[in-house]
């Protein structure tokens, strides 16, 4: 029983199923653009070590192995110095130095523990304390707190510091339904200042008064509008900042946590799961420079309890207007027999794959399909029916081609109807992260939004495009004269009318420009997806071939798609839901098949970039639910077309000939230009014809904190909605029902 | 994840042999890893390594048979991003995927999670990867590793705060 094995998945490294890795192609990290200084050399706790010109000390000290307390410092934000716990002794200085506000200097001598640095450190921590409630029992941070574990070290065990009016008390500000402050807690790293100003812009959220004085706050009564708001209560070294939702529900060491992948939009920002028993108790973003950084959206970190609520725990077989809960065998036979009664017959079964739709059962639901003799495969967006304007046959026509690492080597960027705060927001912070530090342009086509930069604004439909391929306009001058364009198209192009016609003129000017745009080192064409499962179902060729589309489907599959529209569903076809939320999609159905949600499952997601990365579960699918590849694979054996794989191995074996890519874990491959050219070719010519009638391009996003099932039964979202958004429709009729929906 | 199978056909293989090496009382545990050259050209078909010398504890050890069917997971954690320390993301770690359905319920007396699974409380740190990935080959599980992302930190300094730019301001700062 010999397999089919072929090294090129093969790893490099030690291990013998180890994910591959492949580096970066020719391209530069970030940190390596911003002018190659020398390296210099110094000696810390008597260790010599190197590190790059222009870092700061403790930084240096870090690269020692020498671990520096700090409550200021952070990694991804700029350096304040005004916690001084990084103090460390250095040689022929008087006093000690705060090292994250020392730049490294070449040949000093650095000591991170000696009885000097001990006693400054806990004299910085005894400052801190003489102020510091100590509430640790009630407070939500207790356990996973920088203060109360360096206190452990630095703390003595009474205070000098005897204040006659008792402690420092301030006022608690409200920043919205997210983060909950206890003000009295802050310690003034300004943490959260620094990430509002730099990562989020959000640029009220600031300082007032002095000294002792001095408060954090948004100036006026305001909460905090920004969809990165969650990451501050990450950032906070103490318990000033926690969460909201989260408050007084488990402590850290009850939790369990499982290293994930976020599916709430297509950037697949890393996650960590934490669990306690069957259920999700938060969700915390895990550092990857590749992808996320360290930040995640609100909605990927909050929408969590959304998990609990509407979910399909049965099989359920619609009974004249309701449904009747049943077991598997029974739907799964009803499924087979409402088959047989449409006689629906080769493309007349449609299949439509949703946002939320796992890479593992979408190759099983195409595969199936085809099996039925059918081609019509659909995407769950305007439409999806049809083929895409851009086509699937090459990777580059529809993936965001720099990688979002590469955002940042770019010196202009031309926005086309998409706004990346609110499709992708961790995405958004690195072109903000950009725009600050370097001299980036940023073009936008499209309905005006908000972006967190500024940007030249074009105009709002085909007309805009139009003229900046002619060249016209100042934006279009700037973008000829950078040396690493990008064009950024959103995935709402491809629903638009006028969608195949932009397309048109933007890869005509990509081929006309492809000595800037096409080279070995920048593919400048991107398209920026939004919805988690949608590059996977491009990938593996989730689409309908033309013929299919024309014809009225009678059988309907609806995998997780709950952004159907209604009115397209025809009367008499019958409508199978699998998915995990009574939603939309399930409303239509004649049965619904319970299956998992992505916190449930350990499946492969495949992000904008094209990186493929898998999940894990963090806990069992709830009732009767199970695994969405499963459900399927137990369908075809019903439906007399048995699939081939018995377990998700080989599954992955078979995802592995239809594409290598997707089970290359955490590696991006990158089409050759070659290639992506060949495609803009092929787009270009498919889409000569393409009329348009001028439409202005919308935003597809209305609301941020409702996309998907999952956000749409969560509560916090619900109230994210209304505080955010203004909108009082937002699901939760007053107060007393909000309260109910949280008992 | 093809690979997976490949090494579990190793793997069946060699525990069947495991209980030969146990009569001729030749115990040889490698934790070498795979010698093939990795600049193979892709689509070419390779058979599968021969079985290497490894006695699978499971062979003597009594261990249930449903363990062999559970991939375990070989990763560095990385850190909370709630705190600033980066202590024991240093370690490898291997843990197991939960069991769906019936691993894990709400307990009806107390309402404490009661669960059927008996790994979901194992959680083993070593200081390697080839450590982790020896023990796991010794236990016969199926395993995959989970790279370790690059850090890429730019070099920082206090005076970038201070910095004068030529072009329109873009940042306010409220700090
Ligand atoms: S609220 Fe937290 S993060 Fe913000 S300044 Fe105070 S201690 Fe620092
Ligand atoms: S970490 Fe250096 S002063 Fe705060």
């Amino acid at each position: 029983m010999l397999r089919l094995v072929s090294t090129a998945s093969r790893p490099s490294s030690a291990g013998r199923l180890g994910k591959t890795a492949v580096p970066p192609k020719g391209r530069r990290a970030f940190a390596s653009t911003s002018a190659k200084h020398a390296d210099i050399s110094l000696t810390v706790d008597g260790k010599e070590v190197t590190v790059p010109q222009g870092s700061a000390l403790i930084q240096a000290c870090e690269a020692a192995g020498a671990t520096i307390p700090r409550f200021c410092y952070h990694d991804r934000l700029a350096i304040a110095g005004n916690c001084r716990m990084c103090l460390v002794e250095v040689e022929r200085s008087p006093k000690p130095v705060a090292s994250c506000a020392m730049p490294a200097m070449p040949g000093s001598k650095v000591w991170t523990n000696t009885p000097l640095v001990h006693e400054a450190r806990e004299g910085v921590m005894e400052f801190l304390l003489a102020n510091h409630p100590l509430d640790c029992p009630i407070c939500d941070q207790g356990g996973e707190c920088d203060l109360q574990d360096q206190s452990m070290r630095y703390g003595s065990d009474r205070s000098r510091f005897h204040e006659i009016t008792g402690k420092r008390a301030v006022e608690d500000k409200n920043l919205g339904p997210l983060v909950k402050t206890s003000m009295n807690r802050c310690i003034q790293c300004t943490r959260c200042v620094r990430f509002a100003n730099e990562v989020a812009g959000v640029e009220d959220l600031g300082t007032t008064g002095r000294g002792n004085d001095m408060q954090i706050g948004m100036y006026v009564e305001k909460t905090m509008n920004s969809e990165l708001s969650g990451n501050v209560v990450d950032l906070c070294p103490v318990g000033a900042l926690t969460s909201k939702p989260y408050a007084f529900h488990a402590r850290p060491w009850e939790l369990k946590n499982t290293e994930s992948i976020d599916v709430t939009d297509a950037v697949g920002s890393n996650i960590r799961v934490d669990s306690r028993g069957v259920r999700v108790m938060r969700v915390q973003p895990r550092t990857n420079d590749d992808v996320n950084e360290e930040w995640i959206s609100d909605k990927a970190r909050y929408a969590y309890d959304g998990l609990t609520f509407q979910r399909l725990t049965a099989p359920l077989i619609k009974q004249g207007d309701r449904f009747v809960a049943a077991t598997w065998e029974e739907a799964l036979s009803a499924i087979a027999d409402g088959l047989a009664k449409t006689g629906a017959q080769g493309d007349e079964i449609q299949a439509i794959a949703g946002h939320l739709a796992d890479t593992e059962s979408l190759v099983a639901l195409k595969d199936l399909i085809n099996c039925l003799g059918s081609d019509n495969l659909a995407t769950d967006q305007l439409g999806g029916t049809a083929p895409p304007v851009h086509g699937v046959d090459v990777r580059s026509n529809y993936l965001f081609n720099p990688t979002i690492p590469g955002i940042e080597q770019a010196d202009a960027i031309l926005l086309v109807g998409t706004n990346p705060r609110h499709e992708a927001a961790v995405l958004n912070s690195r072109i903000r992260k950009s725009w600050l530090h370097t001299t980036l342009e940023v073009g936008f086509i499209g309905e005006r939004v908000d972006t967190a930069y500024g940007y030249d604004y074009l105009g709002q439909d085909i007309k805009a495009v139009q003229e900046f391929v002619a060249g016209k306009g100042e934006f279009a001058a700037k973008f000829k004269a950078a040396k690493k364009p990008l064009i950024i198209i959103g995935s709402a192009i491809s629903e638009h009318p006028d969608g195949a016609s932009v397309y048109n003129q933007l890869a005509s000017y990509v081929q006309t420009h492809k000595n800037k745009l096409l080279t070995p080192e920048w593919n400048g064409f991107s398209v920026l997806q939004r919805a988690a499962s949608r590059s996977a179902a491009y990938d593996i060729g989730f689409v309908s071939s033309a013929k299919a589309a024309k014809t009225t489907p009678k059988f309907i599959y609806l995998l997780n798609a709950d952004e159907v529209d209604p009115k397209s569903i025809s009367k008499d076809a019958f409508v199978v839901y699998q998915g995990h939320h009574g939603d939309l999609g399930a409303q239509l159905a004649d049965v619904c098949l319970p299956g998992a949600a992505y916190t449930e499952k350990s499946t492969t997601w495949v992000n904008t970039e094209g990186r493929a990365q898998l999940g894990s579960a963090a806990v069992p699918p709830p009732g009767a639910s199970r695994d969405d590849w499963k459900i399927i694979r137990a369908l075809s054996e019903v439906l007399n077309v048995q699939l081939p794989y018995e377990d998700v191995l080989a599954l992955r074996d078979r995802m592995w000939e239809i594409s290598p890519t997707l089970v290359r874990y955490d590696a991006v491959e990158s089409t050759s230009p070659d290639v992506a050219l060949a495609g803009l070719k092929v787009l270009v010519e498919s889409t000569k014809k393409a009329a348009f009638k001028g439409l202005p391009f919308e935003k597809p996003i209305k609301n941020f904190y409702m996309t998907d099932p999952i956000s749409r039964a969560s509560v916090t979202m619900a109230q994210c909605t209304r505080a955010f958004t203004g909108d009082q429709e937002s699901g939760i009729s007053d107060e007393k029902g909000l309260q109910a929906a949280f008992a | 994840m093809s690979l997976l199978n490949a090494w579990k056909q190793a793997a069946l293989t060699s525990r069947s042999t495991g209980l030969k090496h146990l009569i001729t009382s030749t115990r040889l545990v490698s934790s070498e890893s795979s010698s093939t050259p990795a600049n193979k050209k892709s689509g070419e078909i390779v058979t599968p390594e021969a079985p290497r010398d490894v006695l699978v504890a499971d062979v003597i050890s009594g261990a249930p048979t449903e363990l062999r069917h559970r991939p375990v997971r070989i990763y560095q954690p990385t850190r909370n991003t709630m705190q600033s320390g980066s202590g024991k993301s240093e370690r490898w770690r291997i843990d197991f995927d939960i069991l769906p359905g019936g691993g894990r319920w709400e307990n009806p007396l107390m309402g404490w999670a009661s669960s059927a699974d008996y790994m979901q409380g194992t959680r083993l740190s070593f200081r390697s990867k080839e450590d982790a990935v020896h023990f796991a080959e010794k236990q016969g599980w199926d395993y995959y590793i989970q790279q370790t992302t690059v850090k890429r930190i730019p070099p920082k300094n206090y005076a970038e705060n201070f910095l004068y730019r030529p072009s329109k301001l873009r940042i306010l700062r409220t700090k």
